[in-house]
């Protein structure tokens, strides 16, 4: 069976939240971006355990082809990663310098998946830790005119079925369907694998397939975007807290009094 | 050209008088009539609610495909719904469910499609929506040109407030014909809820990894069951293995609007808060003065954890 996975370079959600966190995040002049230059970017964490879920089915014996896809301007380090990890390939898109909204990233991999033999699974991370949208993977399924199972934490093939253990609000909930599909894996598949250092030497020597838009028969036109990011702020918070002193035994009491008073407790 | 609010199952689903709610002022603002979209609902419990929210119509939705959650047959549901009363604007309430359901009809529907969304803004005509990014870090915000657009709504941080005046919406019956329609994933095994939910509980007491091990999460129980309430984690500690993920607030965990949240141990960041900003009176509790967390608490107290619960914990439970 072929896998494809489809994998976002992020800005490391953990620095950017580190800087948020000492008030030290800042908007870039033009009013849309972060100021980033001292952020690492890396593979989007959710997407790579997309990749973890694709080695699991190899894993558990099914002989299968992983691809590993990339729409970026430079994303041969996450690419390279998911090589080490243990993708049979690895696919570079080049978006040309377009700014790519979620419809034109899902039109892109579709007429990629469509042209390059198809997928029988299809990976995607739940979100990526950036935008925090989702939609992608939702809108690539239905271009590809294949089912959509959200929020995965495993997912098993036995033949043509697919079982797909899903994190709902009440619990796990496995539901079961034929492939093709595409599932959106959650962070509860846990801690990804770490590829091995003779795996990642090998990976060195792996090289993209280059795919450019044109390659896929879209122009520019095709991938106009219908919905602009036009501002990106920081949220303000009321700061407003009343700090209790004294030693520990005098601080609950207060803290206790204060919520019985305010009719919390 | 109208509103719409597409729904479907419980109509008392937690969020949805937020969003009709926010639904009724973009209207408003738009000058478009607002529907109720609802899908296998009982129509006379929504018809009551639909008229405090000042909504024009609702548009019932009925078919024996439309029983429980079934995806297929409600994506092709609202696609011909859609289809036929051409809305400017197809809201939900973003729940897992409708992180299925809105992109794949804006798909149907040729429409744009935004989720996260907290707030709605009518701008020389055109939609703007604002969404959280980066787990809450940021905001920011979107303009959709498109003649029809899908927005799904976060309801955590709206506030319900009923119409002036109530409305007679009128009731349409919809026919949709889902002949065709089979579901093409199955559940084989439905969850077992354990007990009451996290997001429905009044009082909540989270640990941290402040708590610096797993087996000092017994006082964030102990300190729940002397307030009457339920306890949960951060998603640090998920990871750490020392909870469940069942137990975990955020954004990508549960996203909770108690009375009480008392954070022992939580640094404050902003996928957390997503699970809990929401609450009337937010308590902290950290050894770290600058933490985040204390920008969102009503009350504060600077110290040891671990000092500090057993006192609450005494005092909770006296007089």
């Amino acid at each position: 069976m072929r896998i494809v996975v489809c994998v976002k370079e992020v800005l490391d959600p953990n620095a950017v939240n580190n800087l948020a966190l000492a008030g030290k995040l800042r908007i870039g002049s033009d009013g849309r971006t972060l100021e980033v230059a001292a952020v690492p970017r890396l593979i989007n964490a959710y997407d790579e355990q997309g990749m973890e879920i694709a080695l699991r089915i190899r894993d558990a014996g099914n002989t299968c082809r992983i691809v590993a896809v990339s729409i970026g301007q430079d994303s041969q380090a996450i690419l390279r990663h998911c090589a080490a990890l243990g993708a049979d390939e690895i696919v570079a898109i080049d978006p040309a310098g377009l700014e790519l909204d979620c419809e034109a990233v899902a039109k892109v991999l579709a007429a990629y998946i469509k042209s390059s033999g198809g997928a029988d699974l299809v990976l995607c991370g739940r979100q990526a830790s950036d935008d925090d949208q989702g939609v992608v993977p939702v809108l690539l399924a239905e271009k590809l005119g294949i089912p959509a199972v959200l929020f995965a934490r495993a997912a098993e093939v036995s033949g043509r079925t697919l079982s797909v253990t899903c994190v709902t609000a009440d619990g796990d909930e496995v539901a079961q369907g034929a492939l093709p599909a595409l599932v959106t894996v959650s962070n509860e598949v846990g801690v990804p694998r770490f590829p091995t250092a003779k795996s990642k030497m090998a990976a060195r020597k792996m090289a993209p397939v280059a795919v450019s838009l044109s390659g896929l028969g879209l122009s520019a036109a095709d991938l106009a975007p219908s919905v602009e990011l036009v501002r990106q702020q920081l949220p303000v918070v009321n700061g407003n807290c009343e700090f209790l002193k004294g030693p520990a035994a005098e601080t609950a009491r207060q803290l206790i009094d204060r919520l019985r008073a305010d009719g919390v407790v | 050209m109208s509103v719409v609010v597409c729904s479907w199952g419980n109509v008392a689903e937690r969020g949805i008088e937020e969003v009709l709610t926010a639904a009724r002022a973009y209207s408003v603002a738009a000058g478009l009539p607002l529907h109720w979209a609802v899908a296998g609902m009982d129509r006379d419990a929504a018809r009551a609610l639909a008229s405090r929210y000042g909504v024009a119509a609702v548009d019932a939705i009925t078919h024996p495909k439309l029983q429980g959650f079934a995806p297929d047959a409600l994506v092709e549901a609202f696609t011909q719904y859609c289809a036929k009363a051409q809305p400017a604007l197809v809201l939900f309430n973003q729940t897992a469910a409708s992180r299925l359901v809105a992109p794949r009809l804006a798909s149907r529907l040729g429409a744009a499609v935004v989720t996260n969304v907290f707030a709605l803004q009518h701008e020389a005509g055109v939609l703007q929506a604002s969404a959280t990014a980066y787990g809450g870090d940021t905001q920011v915000v979107y303009r959709m040109p498109s003649r029809i657009n899908v927005v799904c709504l976060v309801p955590t941080t709206l506030a319900a407030e009923p119409a002036p005046s109530a409305s007679e919406p009128a009731c349409n019956q919809v026919d949709v014909d889902l002949g065709a329609i089979e579901e093409r994933f199955k559940v084989s095994s439905a969850p077992k809820p354990e007990g009451p939910r996290l997001e429905d509980a009044e009082i909540i007491v989270s640990g941290g990894r402040g708590l610096g091990k797993a087996d000092n999460l017994a006082l964030v129980r102990d300190l729940a069951s002397a307030l009457g309430g339920m306890w949960g984690g951060s998603r640090p500690i998920v990871d750490e293995g020392w909870i469940d993920s069942s137990r975990q607030v955020g954004l990508t965990g549960k996203v909770t609007r108690p009375r009480l949240y008392v954070a022992v141990g939580i640094s404050g960041a902003s996928q957390h808060m997503a699970g809990c900003s929401a609450a009337k009176t937010i308590v902290a509790i950290n050894k770290d003065p600058d933490a985040a967390i204390f920008r969102y608490a009503s009350y504060g107290i600077v110290g040891d954890c671990l000092e500090v619960m057993p006192e609450l914990i005494k005092a909770a439970r006296g007089g």
